[in-house]
């Protein structure tokens, strides 16, 4: 029992974290940006390091078990959430405003993603996505001044993920009532077992479409491009880089351990979401203005991209999905990262017309803002085209020649986007002045672009242990 | 032979060196007095093209294939294999393409604006460049086939002057589709082998039959992207009229050459069903665009459009070459295309230097060379060996490459002959308006001519390319 406990440390880390933080909040009188952000970094260390060293450990059997593959997964994101709080109190240093809700809210969401990613019971995940939905709500709602728009969009977000995770219970009932379990063992025994009712199917539709609706895959995405459009900076950043580690690792480990059996059946499914998320994220993207919502639609995108590569759920779909997730997630950290050094009269910027000429005046930030779009859409010599080098050869492997196609046409819709900014960047005259850039940006830039070139230069180390991590998880 | 030091990875690495060196020094703009940035390339160039002497001295110019081979294991699953390898033909071009670019420093020396920019893009394309022509699989060969794109792009969209239009879009989707279409192909190439594909085993793979109409399609389209053949050529058209910076006008016109560089390396001796089936639509239309354009050159006005038709025609007949391959051939386009990128580079500066003096002294065309000596003596040589005087190397391979076309074909190299003519008429048409001083003009102008230093700049390329004439590997020792 005793060993049960220990094995949560990492989540109970985080929820000392959230205790703390509470008491910090409630009886410090000196707060400033930096307190919540200091406590916060050094709990989630803490359970970045604790989950490296308990990463076989299995808590609580048949609800939660811990693998190299899901430590892979979390540990990813502890190492975005890291640098990301970093630039964040950068944000909220420039507002002057406490940081307590958003951090608090950040740690809650990370100790959710924990047992989304442990989850080996449909209880557990369905309780998680509930509790996320209401998590992003809140982060939606830490918004810049009492915007009508922000409210609204909240209530409609919260409205629909309650909906979806109500579908996600109610599937998990199903599921319950005809298997007689909620553990992803049992259910995938018994779905080998029978020959599948079409309530089993809807069952498992229930189950998965919270999933990708959490995921923002097309044509559920309807809620993200809005909401990160609203949301203050550091929410809009959390949410595109650093949930979609979670929801991609529960999905496969959901699909790979509950659902196997019927995978033959689920795979169209996944095809039909992977394009319609490319295709709507490359064409919506060519219409905006706002850049942030242009980014929006372009995490549609890629994500539809990881789709198109998970279809096969076997070591080597896995394996390249999980290479895009690190390249998109380093290449969109970079993307915001820039986001922060924007600002003209300590206001951040938005429109794609008001960045024209920043590269006469900020000719570091804009060659990264410029190395990270086109390492988005996959150009050598970026580290982009290590993604879709490893999508397109996993098409190429499974004979996918059509969807070959279709993915590398969709590419060019989304690079005519990117070229709107780099057009306005570096080919447009100056109209605007730009405010300082804060020193924590250029070396978080900085930072990010070296982990690049050295991946670029060996993939080995971004690829060559997770390898051997999915084939052993797959083991 | 295998290389000593890694010296083709060096010769790739060095002006990417440059770039960063460059990218830290202290800006032209803000301290007037240095040229950090622009000596900082120079010394990046000019190591590089010391290095290609070493690589000279090491390769034996006598051999067919290639030399001094280096392999690397870039990435484990899938595995991809990276292989670099040289012969003369890629490595004059390499030389070529950095003397090109020199010349192009020098004609920019003077021209302060985001001088940094212009320099760190010049380097990368280089660095791509010289990527590309050392490239000895499929992988390394699509990847800086690709990378050369970006640097191009930026530096037609900052000094191209071509904003407003939609020039820069085209360019970028002709050659961002190009690059896509290849590696469609290159992916399927890879999956046929299992593992690291050379280029030149392409040839001998047990293709399917559709498979290999769509792998030799794709190859086609994809270079030809690079070609400013039609209906490729509306880009690279729109592009080099736009621009008034000569450095980026020489990078953007060696652009074709890569494409000219991927048939010469892609298309086997023996040619396959497949790629006979494109090579006749190839020859009708590659026919038709040289004897178009050299047409529009000589009825247009703009010298740097005859420039550019110059260019497109010379490598439209440098693609006919290929199409009859055999190492003679391929030498002698090696020795034509050093000598001709030298003089369209020599006469890009050039061009620029008058226009910007006209501009200055509001002078128009006629008989302005009579003010300015040294530019004149420049300009005429360069335009007289680059219409095929006996002035330097194209002299003898044109008419080596010309000689196989019109045995081949009759008909077509007459058209080719005819092409070249038109183009050569149009450059001497500009060379009479600026000598011919017949006009009143300028009586009391009086423009500057190019200084000592430059003027010897260009008097060392004129001995190139009079070495060259007389032996095209004189910088070769024992060759």
């Amino acid at each position: 029992m005793l060993q049960n406990f220990l094995t949560l440390f990492p989540e109970f880390s985080l929820l000392a974290c959230l205790v703390v933080m509470f008491f910090v909040n409630r009886y410090r009188e000196a707060k400033t940006a930096r307190t919540f952000f200091t406590i916060s970094k050094i709990f989630v260390a803490v359970a970045l390091l604790s989950t490296v060293v308990f990463y076989n450990m299995h808590p609580f059997k048949g609800w939660l078990a811990n693998s190299s593959y899901t430590t892979m997964f979390k540990a990813v994101i502890y190492l975005l959430a890291l640098p990301w709080f970093f630039l964040s109190c950068k944000w909220y240093f420039n507002k002057n405003r406490l940081t307590y809700g958003f951090y608090s809210l950040c740690v809650a969401a990370l100790l959710v993603f924990s047992l989304l990613i442990s989850a080996q019971n449909l209880a557990v995940l369905s309780v998680s996505i509930l509790v996320l939905v209401i998590i992003n709500y809140f982060l939606i709602l830490q918004k810049e001044n009492d915007e009508e728009q922000t409210l609204e969009i909240a209530h409609n977000y919260l409205g629909f993920g309650l909906f979806f995770a109500a579908l996600m219970l109610a599937g998990t009932f199903i599921l319950y009532h005809n298997s007689g379990s909620l553990s992803y063992a049992d259910i995938a025994s018994y779905l080998r077992k029978q020959p599948l009712g079409i309530e089993d199917v809807c069952a498992v539709a229930l189950v998965i479409a919270p999933l990708l609706f959490m995921l923002a895959a097309a044509p559920l995405h309807f809620w993200f491009a809005g909401v990160i459009s609203v949301s203050i900076l550091p929410v809009s950043g959390f949410l595109t880089f650093i949930a979609v580690f979670a929801y991609v690792g529960a999905l496969s480990s959901l699909v790979l351990q509950a659902f196997s059996p019927i995978l033959p059946l689920l795979n169209p499914v996944f095809v039909v979401f992977a394009f319609f998320s490319m295709f709507t994220g490359a064409l919506s993207s060519n219409g905006e203005s706002d850049f942030r919502k242009l980014f929006a639609y372009s995490s549609v995108y890629h994500l539809g991209f990881v789709l198109v590569s998970l279809v096969a759920f076997d070591a080597n779909s896995i394996l390249s999905a999980l290479v895009y997730l690190c390249v998109y997630a380093l290449a969109m950290f970079g993307i915001y990262t820039v986001f922060l050094g924007l600002k003209t009269n300590g206001e951040y910027l938005r429109k794609i017309s008001s960045l024209a000429g920043m590269a006469e005046v900020r000719p570091y930030v804009s060659a990264a803002f410029l190395i990270f779009m086109v390492s988005l859409i996959g150009s050598p010599p970026m580290l982009g085209f290590l993604g879709r080098l490893s999508i397109i050869n996993n098409l190429v492997v499974e004979g996918h020649w059509a969807m070959m196609v279709i993915v590398l046409s969709s590419l060019l819709l989304l690079a005519n986007s990117y070229l709107q900014i780099i057009r306005s960047l570096y080919f447009e005259p100056r109209a605007t002045t730009f405010d300082r850039i804060d020193k924590g940006i250029y070396i978080c830039l900085f930072i990010n672009l070296v982990i690049v070139i050295i991946s670029l230069l060996n993939p080995g180390y971004l690829l060559h242990d997770a390898e051997k991590i999915i084939v052993r998880f797959l083991q | 032979m295998n290389s000593p030091f890694a010296l083709l990875s060096l010769i790739i690495a060095v002006p990417f060196i440059g770039l960063l060196f460059a990218l830290t020094a202290k800006d032209d703009e803000a301290a007037s007095s240095g040229r950090n940035v622009l000596n900082v390339s120079i010394f990046a160039i000019i190591a590089n093209i010391i290095l290609i002497f070493r690589i000279f001295m090491l390769i034996d110019t006598t051999k067919p294939g290639l030399q001094l081979v280096e392999k690397f294991n870039w990435l484990e699953n899938p595995q991809i294999n990276i292989m670099f390898g040289a012969d003369v033909f890629s490595m004059l071009l390499i030389l070529a393409v950095h003397l090109a670019v020199l010349i192009g420093f020098v004609g920019v020396r003077n021209n302060p604006k985001q001088q940094k920019t212009l320099m760190v893009f010049s380097l990368l394309f280089l660095s791509m460049s010289t990527g590309f022509f050392v490239a000895a699989d499929i992988f390394s060969f699509y990847i800086f086939f690709e990378a050369m794109l970006l640097p191009l792009f930026m530096l037609c969209g900052i000094f191209g002057e071509i904003k407003k239009s939609g020039a820069i879009y085209r360019f970028f989707h002709y050659n961002f589709v190009g690059a896509l279409i290849l590696f469609s192909a290159v992916m399927i190439l890879y999956h046929y082998k299992n593992g690291a594909v050379e280029i030149s085993l392409l040839s001998k793979l047990p293709l399917k039959q559709h498979i290999e109409y769509y792998i030799w399609a794709a190859v086609f389209l994809s270079f030809l992207s690079r070609i400013p053949v039609w209906p490729f050529h509306s880009w690279l058209a729109a592009v080099s009229s736009g621009i008034k910076n000569p450095l980026v006008f020489i990078i953007a016109n060696i652009m074709p050459l890569t494409g000219v560089y991927g048939f010469i390396r892609f298309l086997p001796k023996a040619l396959p069903d497949a790629v006979s089936y494109y090579l006749v639509i190839l020859e009708v239309v590659a026919v038709i665009t040289m004897l178009f354009i050299a047409l529009i050159g000589f009825i247009h006005k703009d010298s740097q459009y005859k420039i550019f038709a110059y260019v497109t025609v010379y490598y439209v007949m440098y693609l006919l070459g290929i199409m009859y391959k055999t190492d003679l051939i391929l030498l002698n386009i090696g020795y034509s295309v050093f000598s001709y990128l030298i003089i369209v580079s020599g006469l890009a500066v050039i061009n620029y230097y008058i226009h910007q003096q006209q501009e200055e002294y509001e002078l128009n065309s006629e008989g302005f060379l009579c003010m300015v000596p040294k530019v004149s003596f420049v300009y005429s040589y360069l335009i007289l060996a680059g219409i095929g005087l006996p002035l330097s190397s194209l002299f003898l391979n044109n008419f080596l490459i010309l000689s196989k076309l019109m045995s081949n074909n009759i008909k077509m190299g007459m058209i080719v002959v005819f092409s070249l003519v038109l183009v050569a008429g149009s450059l001497l048409q500009e060379l009479y308006k600026l000598r011919n001083n017949r006009t009143e003009c300028a009586i009391d102008a009086n423009p500057c001519d190019i200084s000592p230093a430059r003027f010897a700049f260009m008097i060392a390329i004129i001995f190139v390319l009079i070495m060259s004439f007389i032996k095209p590997l004189w910088f070769v020792v024992g060759s």
